[in-house]
């Protein structure tokens, strides 16, 4: 989950010597030199190809565009928004159920969490988009997207929210106990809250799994980002460098809330608590 | 479009009238199309092991370079795991199979689909490999440096083990994630098709129903349910108590 703070890469080595100094020299000047050769070859078979062309890149300099782009990330968001709140609600149902005192509810939740965590997201989509309608279940478009990724992602919010009040020591509750309080308020007042904090940074890994998901809007005929890039590709004629700048924008969104994840879990980081 | 719908009515409104039920049973879907689930199960199985091969493969090597004390190497590499632990898997089978042509660069369908299933979690197995390093406390390094140990020794007889072994069950998620991933082929013509790929496919040549998706993902389920279990046998087994 987390992610490489450079701790260990920092002692690896001891502090390099004159010889060693310029052997990392030489690997430096090596490495790039192979990196730009590298590079210089991408760009060299856009040239060949022609996709250097101002006929394929100057639609990026109108307005309307981006705005049109920006439609479609909305629409993007949209989903992405909606699958991520009612993943949340499912998830938590499913994570009280599984760590409930109830046998056969805790069997059920894990059954669930079990289910949709080992089926791909496609299938529920294909779910919601090819069978729902045979039993005459007609949902807009919005939803045949959103439910699906939705609910492939409960099961992990699940697991998710579980390991973080796991994670909460049992002197927590213990003491709340001690104070006269109830089952249900020791954990909703006193577990969940401390829980939740220290899992906020994996909720964002999912949210951005989500998101990824919601790119499958083009089945079920959703206009989100990658259906407006197509749209864009048949206007103007301009394949590559439109499916190029789309695929920039989505690595640029997750890569945010990547680094978002990664600052929280560093300043949420409890000396002794460890999240599995 | 409206005569379309009116088409699919009536096919399924012969069907319910032959099957009493919209939907084929287990034993009419299975003699009709067995063989078919067969080869589909294998080819999603055969995508899941080839691209998590190539996937630890590259992982490994990318987190090579990512330790390196070589500065190009590491920031070279940090931007491949970030491109493709952020890219969206359809965005890059889309790119793969439909812009990669301009580039005059043509790959089939089965080496872009198995491209992208291999990129993507190749970054994931970077990240989990360089998380599994991170819970090496430094102190042993220090101690291993101060008995003597050459950095080969150290890598190999200190990092290594414990890395290895404290993502057990990191590599066991990647797997199953990898077979999830092994999914998008059902968005391109495969032959023979994926596990997803044989709903639709039996849904626009038979009314498979709700029983052809059932099948499917008992499938996976139960793929995903034993590589989990597994995976956590060995976890317990190797797993580094500290």
């Amino acid at each position: 989950m987390s992610t490489a703070n450079s701790s260990i890469r920092d002692v690896l080595y001891e502090p390099p010597g004159p010889k060693t100094r310029r052997r990392i020299g030489i690997a430096t000047a090596v490495s790039i030199v192979v990196l730009v050769v590298l590079a210089a070859k991408v760009v060299r078979q856009f040239y060949i190809a022609g996709q250097l062309g101002p006929k394929y890149w100057s639609l990026f300099a109108r307005y309307t565009t981006w705005r049109f782009l920006g439609r479609g990330l909305a629409g993007t968001m949209e989903v992405a928004v909606a699958a991520s709140a009612v993943a949340f609600a499912a998830g938590l149902l499913l994570m009280l159920g599984r760590i409930s005192r109830y046998k056969i509810l805790r069997g059920f939740s894990t059954a669930l969490i079990e289910i949709t965590r080992g089926i791909p997201t496609l299938l529920f989509i294909y779910f919601f988009f090819l069978l729902a309608p045979q039993f005459g279940l007609k949902l807009p478009a919005f939803w045949k997207i959103t439910l699906p990724v939705a609910i492939s992602a409960a099961g992990v919010v699940a697991e998710v929210l579980r390991s973080g009040v796991n994670a909460v020591p049992k002197g927590q509750a213990e003491a709340a106990v001690s104070l006269g309080m109830r089952g249900g308020s020791v954990f909703f007042k006193i577990v969940f809250p401390q829980g939740f904090r220290y899992v906020v940074p994996a909720l964002i890994s999912e949210i951005v799994i989500v998101l990824k998901d919601t790119t499958f809007a083009y089945v079920v005929n959703y206009s989100d980002l990658m259906q407006n890039a197509k749209v864009l590709i048949s206007n103007y004629d301009a394949l590559l460098s439109v499916y190029l700048v789309t695929a920039v924008i989505y690595i640029l969104i997750n890569y945010l809330l990547h680094k978002l994840s990664v600052r929280i879990a560093g300043r949420n980081r409890i000396p002794g608590i460890t999240i599995e | 479009m409206k005569y379309a719908c009116l088409l699919g009515r009536t096919i399924r409104e012969a069907f319910v009238k032959e099957y009493g039920t919209c939907s084929m049973s287990i034993y009419a879907l299975l003699t009709q199309f067995g063989d078919r689930y067969l080869s589909a199960l294998f080819t999603t199985y055969k995508l899941t092991a080839a691209a998590f091969a190539l996937a630890v493969v590259i992982g490994v090597a990318v987190t090579v370079m990512r330790i390196a004390p070589v500065k190009p190497l590491r920031m070279a590499a940090e931007f491949y795991v970030q491109v493709f632990r952020n890219i969206p898997g359809a965005a890059l089978l889309i790119f793969l199979v439909y812009a990669l042509p301009y580039l005059d660069i043509v790959l089939s369908y089965y080496v872009c689909v198995l491209t992208a299933i291999t990129l993507i979690p190749s970054a994931f197995c970077s990240e989990y490999l360089m998380a599994g390093m991170n819970t090496i406390d430094p102190g042993q390094i220090e101690a291993a440096r101060s008995l003597g140990m050459t950095f080969a020794q150290l890598v190999r007889n200190v990092v290594l083990p414990q890395a290895v072994r404290s993502s057990v069950l990191q590599m066991t998620n990647l797997l199953v994630a990898t077979m999830l991933t092994t999914a998008l082929a059902s968005q391109v013509p495969l032959n023979p098709t994926d596990l997803t790929g044989i709903v639709s496919y039996i849904n626009t040549h038979a009314v498979g129903g709700v029983t052809a998706f059932l099948i499917s993902a008992v499938l996976y389920c139960v793929t995903a349910v034993v590589i989990g279990q597994v995976g956590s046998l060995i976890d317990r087994k190797v797993r580094v108590l500290r």
